[in-house]
């Protein structure tokens, strides 16, 4: 067998792994405060088509990032709007965004579909670890936002469960009753955090135009991928770190298949791989329902649900 | 015991630490809370004593910030204050423990307790934080482990990370709501020795209760509330049980209209034959034999808490029970739910109206097909024009029979159930099982609500009447049993001659 | 000091029902036509041009009435499960599956089928496979607790690539073996196409189906014992339990024929357009907008009939923008229009559940007692 297909295949799903992984944390940011949030894929689409087009004007790709990122986040800001303020309901509210952010992307990229841009995000070989064999390959030649990806899951992890405002956060999630009665602004803490969610998204959908697909095809850019990082938060049971060693399973049964037919080997149809994460997520949910897993792993305990102060 | 002596220096012995005076609070068609005055002394425990509904836990809640009174002010130490949420109330040292705990389930203990602290600095140090809980802890002799998570600990333990969390933000006046509810005996003991621990370090504790053995043990001083008015006020040196237990319940002022069965009883109707039930590991039931015959009116009284809830659940099938069986018609009901518990005959009032006998988002026509037996296809038409014959009949106010049960009062709602479940659709029922059915009625739905149930009976219907208000059980059963801690503890039957008996097994003096 | 409060409204006020999202929308196409002007189009002349393309004339009803069938499918299905308290989003999934049932059904058993008989296999097969498509969510609901949302969606994306799969991925039953460079579903017989109405317009039988299953799920929904018993379990589990009614069958039931309901959507689009099992054109968000449908219906039927047809409307005139030369508007303005009535919709709803109480003094007098001490 050619081992070095392998490495680079490797390589390859953790570079596909990052905008889902993006997309992810910004999901677990705002379904941790119990804002459900199913606008994850309109968010990353309308980030992805606004940083295609910031690139194809300006030809800057950092500009067209903070593009992407600011359009994902004004999107949220209409789900926080309608979830938080208004206290709509979050599954209808956050369809209806992924609704909307689909119809804003395709009307907006039409003009530019199958337009290339010149530049995009490159990977970058770190100075001696690169060289590394398979090791170097695989972890160390990556573009400068899979590295940054690998900080931020560090970085929202500690921020959850290391910080006095992740506490809250996770308070607000589980009990909003509780964190109201301790003084924690409730709507504040969903607004900002729906918010984050939304700029996440927005970079994920972001790096899926710049670098994945560095030109813009109407129907494939980012679609679906919202639905992947959504599927891959409740896969993680909410948790950063596993959200970005799920995303490498999920990466790498997508990738894998291509790497199986290259390689000839035919003994799992590319169906049971497509459906792996589905599936798992299914299966994760499931045993989730059962007793003390639900205690410890299940969904935060108020997601989905508005808050009112004693409506008695 | 004396606790002036211990009282921190600065404080004047006994001075108040906490003051309410004119308290009003409403609730949608409920005065909850009906001009109350109310003092608590620093180093004392204060108990507010009164049945369900009394408006206790809602004077403890504006005492607290929860609720915020239409009327009245609260002082602390001596100055106003204005408290608009539990954390005002947090931040001038007053702190709730509620019945139904403020905890984050997934949280560990240590985390549950500097939850909104901002004393502990942006970062998280859990084993400072740990310590430091640990140590609270340790001085109020009250044992915990920092590192467990809430859904690992049993209730009694998530009432003390209540207690802990209180006195970790330097509370001084806990407002304890019915803690002993959900406690095992040794852990009310465990409880008490905490209590006088913080009474004994100058803190005043507020507490909730309706079990009158309690109360004389741990109290100072208790009020009685009834009806959302402070009834009594008695100092430690003058407590009586036996006299409590009138204020709480009695209503010496009022005599009730008598009704009692015409006829002689006949066959058994509902028969519960040693019957047990334990659930989240505390029996509940204990060994309970009753036998409610046709054409009677069996009366439960009891201070509740002490099982009747349960009972009703079980005897109506709407629970399974641990050990024993219950009959309706001679029918076991084991297995069977509730529906075929209604097809035997049975008509059951719940004591939660709105939420468990009426479902709140329905009309009043909806809720009357709620427990009857519905063919496949359904016509609200006919149903309609009896809710509206039912609207007329019973004054409900109501906006038509379209209207959703959420938006009755207490009063409406309880005539929509009683009349559903007593009027039936044209069967009368042969067992009716109502809890509580005049609780927070006024008088002239009271009169209704009973009259039905005299009908019930004298059509020839098994009575079991659940309540807690001993007249009204007294004017109506022709037997009555005494429930107390889970058990049968007096059986009783016309005329009764013995009141103050029946008054000492509801205290549990035996 | 000025501030605004939201008091809950006890009763909902019936003018409120009809005259808060007729707000909304007229709100939500006033932003439509912001955002056209925005980005350089005429937007009286493009919206002006949809509304004249989707009911203006003959055709454009027969096209709206084509295009809606499907929605009104989808959209009873969520109505159906919202009636009580459910929500399956994965309509979308359960319409691919009724989809693969009903071509597999078709090329299997109506050769040389009779018409009626050809038609009822599409359906019936059609709502089996919508009802295979839940049965685990349904299931996992009803015994487990298991949260119907997340599974439903889940669901979606496996027969999303079980449908690449069949025709794309493998040599399976449902392909075509002839279809040499780009591989193509296999064409069900002739029986089993739904005749084309009005002179090859894009109204078949599904069309009267599809009323039909209104009247069903208004009949059952609304005026069955069962129907009855799916309210009380939405609104109050308790009160169920108080009435003994059997909530585990319930759900599973009520979540069998919203699967049902979107898999006659995948047969509709099977024997009414594609005549094949197509993965590319069945992936048009049919599932997901009859979210949209039974929650601007309020998860009425009757209301869901209407609100797919207007939506029916807004695509058919979104593919028709976008053929016309003079104004040359992308299709996606409907799914834009669509979004943006539906965000409007649930902003607006508000103000039907809560009444905005404007005060010039927010102190009560127990704030003023405190201020004054």
């Amino acid at each position: 067998m050619n081992s070095n297909a392998w490495i680079i295949s490797i390589g390859a799903s953790l570079a596909a792994a990052t905008p889902i992984v993006l997309a992810a944390l910004g999901a677990i940011l705002h379904e941790r405060a119990g804002v459900l949030n199913l606008g994850v894929e309109g968010m990353m689409l309308i980030g992805a088509v606004a940083a295609f087009l910031a690139a194809d004007a300006w030809g800057n790709v950092w500009l067209a990032l903070l593009c992407g990122i600011l359009a994902g986040g004004s999107l949220a800001i209409i789900h926080s709007l309608l979830a938080v303020t208004f206290r709509a309901n979050q599954i209808v509210a956050g369809l209806a965004l992924t609704i909307f952010g689909t119809g804003v992307a395709k009307y907006l990229g039409e003009p530019v579909n199958g337009v290339a841009i010149s530049t995009s995000i490159n990977e970058i070989k770190m100075p001696f670890v690169g060289n590394l064999p398979a090791v170097g390959r695989v972890l160390f030649q990556q573009d400068v936002l899979t590295y940054a990806t690998w900080a931020a899951v560090i970085l929202v992890s500690l921020y959850i469960n290391r910080t006095r405002l992740g506490l809250a956060l996770r308070a607000v999630g589980e009990s909003p009753a509780t964190a109201d009665a301790q003084g924690i602004s409730v709507a504040r803490v969903r607004h900002v955090h729906v918010l984050l969610g939304g700029l996440f998204a927005g970079a994920g959908g972001a790096y899926q135009a710049l670098a994945r697909a560095p030109g813009w095809n109407q129907e494939a850019t980012t679609n679906g991928i919202g639905w992947i990082a959504l599927s891959l938060v409740v896969f993680a049971t909410w948790r950063p770190g596993r959200a970005l060693f799920g995303a490498f399973i999920f990466g790498f049964a997508i990738r894998s298949q291509f790497t199986f037919q290259a390689q000839g080997i035919t003994i799992i149809p590319s169906l049971v791989l497509d459906i792996l994460p589905y599936a798992l997520t299914i299966i994760v949910l499931i045993v989730m329902s059962f007793g003390t897993a639900r205690q410890r792993l299940g969904a935060p305990a108020a997601l989905g649900m508005p808050f009112v102060r004693d409506e008695r | 015991m004396n606790h002036q002596n211990e009282v921190r220096p600065g404080e004047s012995p006994g001075a108040p630490v906490l003051r309410a005076t004119g308290i009003t609070k409403r609730f949608p068609g409920v005065l909850a809370v009906d001009n109350v005055d109310f003092e608590l002394r620093a180093g004392e425990v204060h108990t507010l004593l009164g049945e369900n509904g009394a408006g206790k836990s809602t004077l403890a809640s504006v005492l607290c910030g929860a609720y915020q009174p239409e009327a009245g002010a609260v002082y602390r130490n001596g100055e106003a204050v204005i408290l608009n949420s539990p954390h005002d109330g947090l931040t001038h040292g007053i702190a709730m423990v509620h019945q139904h705990f403020r905890l984050v389930e997934r949280f560990t203990v240590s985390e549950n307790i500097v939850l909104g602290d901002p004393s502990i600095g942006q970062f998280l140090n859990r084993n400072e934080v740990d310590a430091a809980v640990a140590a609270v802890g340790e001085q109020f002799g009250l044992p915990i482990d920092p590192t467990a998570y809430i859904y690992d600990l049993a209730v009694g333990q998530r009432q003390r990370v209540e207690i802990v969390k209180a006195l970790y933000r330097n509370a001084d006046v806990l407002l304890l709501d019915e803690p002993t509810a959900v406690l095992t005996p040794t852990e009310t003991e465990a409880l008490f020795v905490t209590v006088r621990a913080m009474t004994k370090a100058g803190k005043s504790v507020v507490f909730i209760s309706h079990k009158l053995g309690e109360v004389a043990e741990i109290s100072d001083r208790v009020t009685v509330m009834r009806a959302g008015r402070v009834t009594a006020s008695v100092e430690k040196t003058q407590l009586d049980r036996h006299e409590l237990a009138h204020l709480m319940v009695g209503r010496s002022t009022e005599t009730d209209a008598q009704r009692y069965a015409s006829n002689p009883p006949g066959e058994p109707a509902l028969v519960a034959s040693e019957v047990s039930l334990v659930t989240g590991g505390r029996t509940v039931l204990k060994n309970i034999d009753l036998a409610v015959n046709a054409g009677e009116v069996v009366g439960v009284v009891g201070v509740s808490g002490n099982g009747q809830r349960e009972l009703a659940d079980v005897l109506a099938g709407l629970a399974e029970t641990t050990r024993g069986s219950v009959t309706i018609a001679g029918v076991p009901l084991s297995h069977v739910g509730a529906k075929r518990a209604r097809k035997l005959g049975l008509a059951f009032i719940p004591e939660e109206r709105v939420g468990t006998g009426l479902a709140p988002s329905l009309s009043i026509t909806e809720n009357l097909l709620l427990t009857r037996s519905r063919p496949t296809f359904i016509s609200l038409r006919t149903t309609r024009q009896e809710a509206r014959e039912l609207i007329d009949e019973f004054e409900v106010k109501a906006p038509g029979p379209n209207a959703a049960c959420r938006v009755l009062s207490g009063g409406n709602a309880q005539k929509v159930l009683v009349a559903r479940e007593l009027k039936g659709d044209g069967t009368p029922p042969a067992v009716v099982i109502a809890a509580a059915p005049t609780r927070g009625l006024d008088i002239g739905a009271i009169e209704q609500v009973r009259g039905l149930l005299h009908d019930a009976r004298e059509r020839g219907a098994g009575v079991l009447l659940i309540s807690e208000d001993l007249d009204e059980v007294l004017s109506m059963a022709d037997r009555i049993v005494v429930l107390y801690d889970g058990g049968i503890t007096l059986e009783q039957s016309r005329p009764y001659e013995d009141r103050s008996a029946i008054g000492r097994a509801m205290a549990g003096i035996a | 000091m000025i501030s605004v409060k939201l008091e809950r409204r006890l009763e909902r006020k019936r003018f409120l029902v009809v005259s808060v999202p007729a707000m909304s929308i007229f709100a939500a196409l006033v932003a439509g036509a912001v955002f056209l002007e925005a980005t350089g189009r005429p937007s009286g002349a493009v919206l002006s041009h949809m509304a004249e393309a989707a009911f203006g004339s003959m055709d454009g009803i027969t096209n709206t009435l084509g295009t809606c069938t499907p929605l009104i499918f989808t959209g009873l299905a969520a109505a159906i499960a919202m009636r009580m308290g459910l929500y399956n989003i994965g309509g979308e999934g359960q319409l691919y599956a009724g989809a693969i049932a009903s071509s597999g059904a078709a090329l299997a058993w109506t050769q040389d089928a009779s018409t009626p008989f050809a038609i009822t296999v599409v359906f019936v097969a059609g709502a089996v496979g919508g009802m295979v498509w839940i049965l685990i969510p349904a299931l996992a609901r009803a015994f487990l607790g298991t949260s119907e949302v997340i599974t439903t969606l889940m669901m979606v994306f496996v027969a999303d690539r079980l449908l690449d799969y069949l025709i794309l991925g493998s040599d399976s039953y449902w392909r075509d073996p002839l279809s040499v460079g780009f591989p193509k579903g296999e064409r069900i017989p002739e029986a089993a196409q739904f005749a084309k109405w009005f002179d090859g317009s894009l109204v078949t039988v599904a069309l009267p189906v599809a009323v039909v299953m209104v009247l069903v799920v208004w009949a059952i929904g609304w005026r069955t014992s069962l129907g009855f018993e799916m309210k009380v379990i939405g609104d109050s589990p308790n009160a169920a339990r108080y009435a003994g009614i059997a909530q585990r069958r319930t759900i599973v039931v009520a979540l069998l024929m919203s699967g049902a309901l979107a898999g006659m959507a995948g047969a509709t689009e099977v024997g009414a357009r594609a005549y094949q099992l197509d993965p590319g054109g069945l992936r048009l968000s049919l599932g997901f907008t009859g979210i949209v449908v039974a929650a601007l219906a309020r998860a009425n039927p009757f209301g869901a009939a209407l609100v797919a047809f207007f939506l029916g409307g807004l695509q058919s005139a979104g593919r028709s923008i976008q053929a016309a030369s003079d104004v040359q508007v992308p299709k996606s303005l409907a799914l834009t229009l669509q979004g943006t009535i539906l965000l409007f919709v649930l902003g607006g709803e508000i103000f039907s559940r809560y009444r905005p109480r404007v005060a010039f003094n927010a102190a009560t007098p127990h704030e003023r007692l405190g201020a004054e001490a």
